[in-house]
């Protein structure tokens, strides 16, 4: 393989007047010809080990997806589905009862995830205000989820979360990531459509599951254009 | 065309592509027989001058004629070929420290015929510094001419320099010393063999042409430990003789300076002064290999007040010559007043104390010359080497290596750039490879600048700002203006920081109000060490880089370690 000078700049992770001068001044070993440089890779690279340089070729394969987009709401959302009519008075109960009906990959210890959902619950709750909580473990899972799901839970009748606002909570979205950077990224985005006080009253009425995607598809545009602008 | 084309990119041949080192063995030859040539011609040149000048001794007008010398020197120097007057081993080490070795093709010549002009007409000066650069400028020339880079330049211009000293004294460990230790600075394998090689084939030219002698041969010394000790007088003495010399040849150079009028005749009214003296004391009048030879085997016969007259008035002619525009070296009035001064120190220790048994007077000039080379160079080596060399006695290697260590010691301690390098030092044109000043004068603003800042307008709102901030890396947001685009300030996130929770704020405050217009700029033309200086004095850890109004990116500390440590890596370890 030929390298340009571009090139070994790129590999030196140096400036081209930077190698262009060491040129000059003899310190690399390429050569200035009458056309152009003659560059020799490999008594380049140890040029560079001798003097313990950083030197790496550039990796053309791996240099495309460089930033690779998180996932959104709805793909989540999707994937978790959305429950009505969850029963129960206390926390415990509810959180019981969306975790017995949330379909879950078949490796999953529903009790584990209700333990791991309830102890979260204990340190502060995660009811955020306007009536809706978003219940999620403290430390995310990466063993059993390798995608973000989000699963919707109406409750059948409002119950006391001991959420920041004291109101009661009627939705609830159980938020299990992979990572702590998904999680983070779905719950700005979630927190994002939930500061919008139409849309909590329009979850007040348990939409069905297409109405209410498509409300979250229209809040996921708004959300791409402000990242993209 | 493709053979010629070859022809001139030696570097690009076959055998010398993967390690220059048989290349500049190669080249060293032939730089060597050049300069050893040239020096050649410029002795022969002034034998051939003081034969034919010769008869005029007689005259009485004799005094003028190292004024015309002089005078025609420095004409030729300034009118022909446009040069400035000296010895010119300052201009080599310049060249070396900045310009990796370049120097004009006329320089090869231009130092030969002024100085051989300025010391066969009676200036007292030598013909060595001349010949160095003569050397050096055809090693730069013959490295421009086959387009090798600068590493390989700068150690050409060392063969060159080794070249001449090694042929003109045939002495060829002298020549090598002095290139590496004085020209190029640098103890590396890579220039000293190519250096030697070169002193070889320059010393080899000399012996061809001008038969294998040793300059200056002595008598056998009977040297016992009393004499050893005695040499350490010697070295203060003509430590005392060089620092004297160096103050001499720079208060002149500032007397003539103050005169107005041609350079000319500057040169012409030192080289009458030194006529006159000349004739009163002709032991002072051209390079002076005559005396010194008479004087290391004795023949030399004045009293001890006739032979420290002669040593002041060798330094006076000498410091006249140089000092007001004639061309020439130091290298022969230093081995002349050395000489002196050691003849007088052993006058002066027969009369302290006659009855002890004191080595003759050859060993003690001897020393004398070895001192005043090491004091004046501030270079042992090639003093040592040099004397060795030029009298072929290693008997005398123990006290010779004292009085050189002693000598320079001294000469440090008052003076502590030698003479070849204070004006360079005080420009800061001194810079010797691996070292910090060399790894700050490569670098340069340009390679350091980062681009990756997000460049905001003066009339942007706070609520927009805040958008960007959001999505950049970088804490420092330059300011422009909306219709000039002409540079204005630039925001640290520190100064948004109070009103970045507030959004009361956010629709109130344009970043024109809150950005720091007092910063301190740098151009893309300035010197690092300048920049950092900078740095240091405000506690700044970025810099603005701004162009004709127009800001073209930062500059931080953390990039400038990053390259300066790569730098210093590539320019020191091998």
């Amino acid at each position: 393989m030929k390298l340009t000078i571009n090139e070994v700049a790129q590999c030196l992770r140096l400036p081209v007047t930077t190698v262009d001068r060491w040129i000059r001044q003899g310190r690399i070993p390429i050569q200035k010809s009458s056309n152009g440089y003659i560059v020799n890779e490999s008594a380049l690279e140890k040029w560079a080990a001798m003097y313990r340089l950083p030197f790496s070729l550039p990796k053309k394969v791996n240099a495309q997806p460089q930033k690779k987009r998180l996932e959104n709401l709805l793909s989540a959302m999707n994937r978790g589905g959305v429950i009505y009519g969850i029963k129960g008075d206390d926390v415990e109960t509810v959180l019981r009862g969306a975790v017995e009906k949330m379909q879950l990959p078949l490796a999953t210890s529903k009790e584990k995830l209700y333990q791991c959902l309830v102890e979260r619950e204990h340190l502060t709750s995660t009811g955020i205000g306007k009536g809706v909580a978003i219940p999620h473990p403290h430390d995310p899972l990466p063993d059993t989820f390798e995608k973000p799901v989000i699963t919707t839970c109406f409750l059948e009748k409002p119950i006391d979360f001991n959420a920041i606002d004291d109101r009661l909570v009627f939705v609830m979205f159980i938020l299990l990531s992979p990572s702590i950077k998904i999680h983070l990224h779905l719950l700005s985005r979630l927190s994002f459509c939930v500061r919008d006080n139409a849309f909590v009253e329009f979850l007040k009425t348990s939409p069905d599951s297409s109405a209410y995607f498509s409300k979250i598809a229209d809040f996921e545009k708004q959300l791409d254009r402000a990242d993209n602008s | 065309m493709r053979v010629l084309k070859l022809w001139r990119y030696p570097a690009n041949w076959a055998i010398f592509r993967l390690d220059d080192r048989l290349l500049l063995i190669f080249m060293a030859i032939i730089v060597g027989n050049c300069s050893g040539l040239a020096s050649v011609i410029l002795t022969r040149s002034l034998l051939a001058m003081s034969e034919w000048l010769h008869h005029l001794r007689s005259h009485w007008w004799v005094f003028v004629l190292p004024a015309i010398g002089a005078a025609l020197s420095s004409l030729f120097l300034e009118k022909v070929v446009k040069e400035g007057a000296g010895h010119g081993v300052p201009e080599v080490i310049y060249s070396v420290s900045r310009y990796g070795g370049l120097l004009r093709f006329r320089s090869s010549f231009s130092r030969l015929i002024s100085s051989c002009l300025t010391i066969g007409s009676g200036g007292s000066a030598g013909p060595e510094a001349p010949v160095v650069i003569s050397g050096a400028a055809i090693g730069s020339n013959i490295a421009k001419y086959f387009s090798l880079n600068d590493r390989q330049r700068v150690t050409l211009v060392g063969c060159g320099a080794a070249g001449a000293i090694s042929s003109i004294f045939n002495a060829p460990i002298a020549g090598m010393v002095f290139a590496i230790e004085v020209i190029v600075g640098e103890w590396k394998s890579v220039n000293i063999v190519p250096i030697a090689i070169a002193a070889v084939a320059g010393t080899e030219i000399s012996r061809i042409l001008q038969g294998n002698q040793i300059p200056f041969s002595h008598l056998l010394f009977k040297i016992d430990l009393l004499n050893v000790f005695a040499c350490i007088g010697l070295a203060v003495l003509s430590a005392a003789a060089a620092i004297l010399l160096t103050r001499m040849l720079r208060s002149m150079h500032t007397i003539s300076h103050k005169l107005s009028g041609p350079l000319w005749l500057r040169a012409a009214i030192g080289g009458c002064a030194v006529g006159i003296i000349g004739l009163f004391l002709p032991v002072v009048l051209g390079e002076g290999y005559h005396a010194v030879e008479a004087l290391i085997e004795g023949r030399y016969s004045q009293g001890l007040v006739f032979v420290a007259l002669a040593s002041f008035a060798k330094i006076a002619a000498t410091a006249l010559t140089l000092g007001w525009g004639g061309s020439g070296g130091i290298f022969a009035p230093c081995l002349v007043i050395g000489s002196l001064v050691g003849v007088t120190y052993h006058h002066f220790l027969s009369l302290l104390w006659p009855s002890a048994l004191w080595a003759n007077e050859g060993y003690y000039a001897l020393l004398g010359m070895a001192g005043l080379i090491s004091g004046m160079l501030q270079a042992p080596l090639t003093g040592i080497f040099l004397i060795i060399e030029i009298t072929g006695g290693y008997e005398v290697i123990l006290p010779l290596i004292l009085v050189s260590a002693v000598t320079t010691t001294l000469c440090h301690y008052i003076e502590p750039a030698s003479y070849y390098l204070k004006d360079l030092v005080e420009h800061g044109h001194l810079l010797r490879p691996g070292t910090d000043a060399r790894v700050l004068t490569d670098l340069n603003v340009p390679e350091l600048i980062e681009r990756d800042c997000i460049i905001v307008k003066q009339n942007m709102l706070l609520r927009d700002f805040i958008q960007i901030v959001q999505k950049s890396h970088r804490n420092y947001f330059p300011v422009e203006d909306d219709k000039t685009g002409n540079f204005l300030g630039i925001i640290h996130l520190d100064d948004i920081r109070p009103y970045l929770f507030n959004p009361g704020m956010y629709d109130a405050v344009f970043l024109g109000q809150i950005m720091d217009t007092q910063v301190e700029v740098v151009h893309p033309g300035d010197d690092l060490s300048e920049v950092l200086r900078k740095m240091d004095i405000n506690g700044l850890f970025s810099m603005p880089v701004v162009m004709n109004n127009r800001f073209v990116g930062l500059i931080s500390k953390a990039t400038i370690l990053d390259q300066y440590r790569k730098e210093l890596m590539v320019q020191t370890s091998h």
